[in-house]
């Protein structure tokens, strides 16, 4: 299948009503595997990053994503004072290793589909994140630099073979509705998901009712939640089912961010997580389709937990 | 201790610092997390003594760019941190600063050179050493600047060291704090790609500044072997402190996800500690008096700048 039969069977599935399992966390299970995340592995060490794309195949995920987190042009231009101080003590590759680095999770992600059996389609979801850092909505670009540089990133994924974009830990609606353009305007299929704070609202403090509003007259695919803690995410679901109507998912994350890495606790083990996820479902019965995945520090063991929802 | 250096300054006898920490530890295969100061505490100390018998007179901690907006930062704010946090990261900075100090000491009784070697508590901007566009305020540089220079004061370190100082305000502000505590403080400013100050200020205004709130040496660090060289004529013109330097080596190749400093240098062998030495012997002849090694700098390096010393370099006038 291409990448739009791809992408359409998913489509059919939630149209039908039907549940979506998403793959767990990439990158703190790098971690949990006693690697550095430091530069993604996606060069060093990829067949670390291939096998955690084919364990979440195994465990019954319908959709993967790619391990791109936060990886854009930016977030090497930040170390530097300008262009020209990162030219003058700069790598010299750091112009282009963005976009080489993600075709190169994209590239991996299509690698671990083909190599793993699976009796149902799977897609390919390139993660996008937010340009400046996920949880700092104060740090955000104007929409028109977001084109721009969405604009760059988007033709990558979508030039590498990714079936659609995932925008993940998106924290404020501008930013989400940049993407959205952009990602329509080339034409990919983008699932959009926003990471709620514990009144299930945006750390803009806009609301969902509000996300809903801009982006699905403009063609999102799916509003999703993700990267916050369980009752957040819940908190947030509620505000999301009662107002959206394309298919609406959640994954949220399990244990603490100890920048620069990640705390792995014992509170939600798979049966815990897979209840919770369970209750979510029901929360989103209205709106049809569902997606149901995991964020940082979960596992495939959390996937296969899940997948006894699909 | 720092009588001793203070008096071998005096004389214009050449000081040699160590090298780099970070990169070092990197190289070394630290998986970079917390400074190391929590899992890689004996790769640390091992550093250190490597320093030290590769000749350094003078050990830094290794606290580059540590202090509690690393972790704030990659927060919302406080009230997310302490939400979805790791439990203990408010007070995990000083924490880190106290086995800093530790570490180095622990080192220099190892090594025996408690009357010989001095320890230098390293400062740096609080914001990443890079980006003086995002520097805080003055007032607000100073108490949080303060906060972890009494951390080293009661360490207890030797002197403290600015490193990598980015603004001239900045650097004020810190050597002001510094000097509360009661220690010695040197400053060292980070050079843009002109040899000017990284925003864009003068490097001799910075220099004549930190004369005057009363910095005992001024150096200049992070920028490449040759751009050091042209900077510390500029030193010397500016103020009548011990002027010094420490180069980077290598080219800064910053991971895909971090967002603070990380210290990550490629392509360092284009510096062999023998090209390294000869364009040491330049900021001699420039008048610098502290020689030492900034990023991609190893122990092999300030062994190959203490065997020059020890032959001809001595004898070179400041």
């Amino acid at each position: 299948m291409n990448s739009a039969t791809m992408y359409g069977a998913i489509a059919e599935k939630l149209l039908r009503g039907e549940t979506i399992i998403l793959d767990g966390a990439i990158g703190t299970e790098i971690l949990r595997r006693n690697v550095s995340w430091a530069d993604h592995q996606l060069a060093d060490r990829p067949e670390v990053v291939r096998s955690i794309h084919e364990d979440y195949i195994r465990a019954g995920a319908d959709v993967l994503s790619t391990n791109s987190f936060q990886l854009c042009r930016r977030a090497f231009d930040n170390h530097f004072r300008d262009v020209a101080h990162r030219r003058h003590i700069g790598a010299v590759d750091l112009d282009e290793r963005a976009n080489r680095m993600l075709a190169a999770s994209v590239r991996l992600t299509l690698e671990a589909r083909q190599r793993t059996v699976a009796p149902r389609p799977v897609a390919v979801a390139a993660a996008v994140t937010t340009l400046e850092w996920c949880f700092r909505p104060d740090l955000a670009p104007s929409a028109e630099q977001a084109r721009a540089e969405y604009r760059e990133i988007f033709q990558v994924v979508k030039d590498a073979g990714a079936d659609l974009i995932l925008l993940e830990t998106v924290n404020s609606i501008p930013e989400a509705r940049a993407a959205l353009e952009v990602a329509k305007d080339i034409g990919m299929p983008c699932w959009i998901s926003f990471v709620p704070d514990e009144r299930g609202r945006l750390f803009t403090g806009e609301t969902f009712p509000q996300a809903v509003a801009e982006l699905e007259p403009r063609g999102v695919d799916a509003i999703l939640l993700n990267c916050a803690p369980p009752d957040d995410i819940t908190a947030g679901m509620v505000e999301l089912a009662s107002h959206a109507h394309v298919p609406i998912g959640a994954y949220a994350h399990i244990g603490r961010f100890d920048p620069p890495e990640w705390l792995f606790t014992a509170e939600y083990p798979p049966p815990r997580y897979r209840e919770v996820a369970a209750h979510w479902k029901q929360i989103g019965k209205r709106n049809g389709g569902r997606i149901l995945g995991g964020c940082c520090g979960t596992t495939p063991e959390h996937i296969t937990a899940l997948a006894t929802l699909r | 201790m720092y009588e001793h250096l203070r008096s071998r300054l005096q004389r214009r006898e050449p000081i040699l610092l160590d090298g780099a920490n970070g990169t070092e530890l990197v190289r070394r295969g630290v998986r970079w997390r917390k400074h190391g100061l929590l899992t890689d505490t004996e790769a640390v100390e091992q550093l250190h003594r490597d320093y030290l018998a590769a000749g350094s007179d003078i050990i830094r901690t290794n606290t580059f760019q540590l202090n509690p907006r690393i972790f704030l930062n990659v927060f919302r704010n406080r009230e997310h941190m302490r939400h979805i946090g790791a439990p203990g990261l408010e007070d995990l900075a000083p924490r880190l600063l106290r086995t800093s100090v530790r570490l180095a000491r622990q080192a220099r009784a190892k090594a025996g050179r408690e009357g010989t070697a001095a320890i230098a508590g390293v400062l740096s901007p609080l914001e990443h050493c890079f980006r003086p566009d995002l520097a805080p305020p003055a007032d607000q540089a100073r108490r949080e600047h303060e906060e972890l220079a009494l951390v080293f004061a009661e360490g207890t370190v030797d002197f403290l060291l600015l490193e990598s100082m980015n603004t001239i305000a900045e650097a004020k502000a810190a050597l002001a704090a510094g000097r509360a505590t009661g220690l010695p403080v040197w400053v060292s400013f980070v050079l843009g790609p002109e040899g000017e100050l990284l925003n864009r200020e003068s490097l001799g205004q910075a220099a004549a500044e930190m004369e005057r709130g009363g910095a005992e040496a001024v150096l200049v660090n992070c920028a490449p072997p040759p751009d050091t060289t042209r900077a510390l004529a500029t030193l010397k013109r500016s103020c009548s402190l011990p002027v010094g330097a420490f180069a980077h080596i290598g080219r800064f190749s910053p991971p895909s996800w971090k967002f603070e400093f990380f210290p990550q240098f490629t392509d360092t062998e284009e510096w062999p500690p023998a090209r390294y030495a000869s364009e040491a012997k330049r900021w001699r002849e420039e008048g610098a008096t502290i020689l030492g090694g900034c990023c991609g700098t190893g122990p092999a390096h300030i062994g190959a700048l203490r065997a020059w010393l020890a032959t001809d370099g001595r004898s070179v006038t400041a």
